[in-house]
């Protein structure tokens, strides 16, 4: 790797991506793989998936770079987590064949869980009740709790103001502590 | 009690688990990337900037190209004063008016 890519900030290398730079799109790739792996991940639960997602995202970046406009001034990364999440919203669109609502019985209608209700079992009734929420609802709360993103960050990555992301933010922990009583 | 659950709630939001990606799955991205090749879509703005650069002049010529486009528009908005030059509709009164000379 090139002495110096990693002083340059993400514009100056999407710059040079513009310009066909195979050693600036590497740069970018290995700097930022992984939070964009984790917040598809969220969306998706599957390595495989996610990992083709994030992979497909970048190729797209690459094919055609003149997708990222930076007279915008738009922060890249901002822009990516919208790319990544319309990206895995898709992918979730093609693969719904069951309605999560049905599948998931709301607290009420549950046995209460005993002690012996081990952490992973709680871990994956959460992301089973996530994955039941309307889109808007499941991708705010998958960008505001991802660590490294500001609640503002996230509110630009959905296009919203950030009152309209507290109040989607809002509305689906209420969901969610109704679908969770039990656990929490 | 419902704030214990807000921050029960919380707490589990901020620690939900994932399988780690594959350490190769950069370089993964990166290889499949070298075998594609770009797309130039030039957008408008783009491509006015680089004709900009493309016509790169120095100052003087500028202020030359300037003067002489300001003088060109000038001289066309400006009627000619002199009612015995000929009008570029009348060709064939000048060409009768030497006929007469000869």
């Amino acid at each position: 790797m090139a002495t110096g890519w990693p002083d340059r900030d993400d514009h100056e290398l999407l710059e040079l991506i513009q310009k066909g730079s195979h050693e600036a799109f590497a740069e970018l790739v290995r700097r930022h793989t992984n939070r964009f792996y984790r917040i598809a991940y969220r969306f998706v639960q599957n390595k495989e998936n996610a990992e083709d997602i994030v992979q497909d995202a970048f190729l797209k970046l690459w094919e055609d770079p003149a997708r990222w406009r930076g007279e915008l001034r738009n922060k890249f990364t901002t822009w990516f987590y919208r790319v990544v999440t319309n990206l895995s919203l898709d992918w979730l669109k093609r693969q719904r064949t069951v309605e999560l609502d049905e599948e998931l019985p709301l607290a009420d209608e549950r046995p209460t869980a005993d002690e012996s209700m081990t952490q992973a079992e709680t871990y994956k009734h959460l992301e089973k009740a996530i994955a039941a929420l309307p889109d808007r609802q499941r991708t705010a709360l998958n960008l505001c709790f991802d660590e490294g993103l500001t609640n503002q960050e996230a509110a630009e990555a959905m296009g919203l103001n950030l009152k309209a992301l507290q109040s989607l933010i809002m509305r689906a922990k209420t969901t969610l502590k109704k679908r969770m009583r039990s656990y929490l | 009690m419902n704030d214990n659950r807000d921050v029960r709630l919380e707490r589990m939001l901020r620690s939900r688990q994932e399988e780690a990606a594959s350490p190769d799955l950069a370089e993964r991205i990166i290889l499949r990337a070298r075998k594609i090749p770009q797309r130039q879509s030039i957008s408008l703005w783009r491509f006015l900037r680089d004709l900009c650069v493309e016509f790169h002049l120095p100052k003087p010529a500028y202020v030359l190209a300037g003067a002489l486009a300001l003088g060109m528009v000038v001289g066309l908005s400006t009627p000619s004063e002199d009612p015995s030059a000929p009008s570029g509709n009348d060709a064939q009164g000048v060409f009768a008016a030497d006929e007469d000379l000869l």
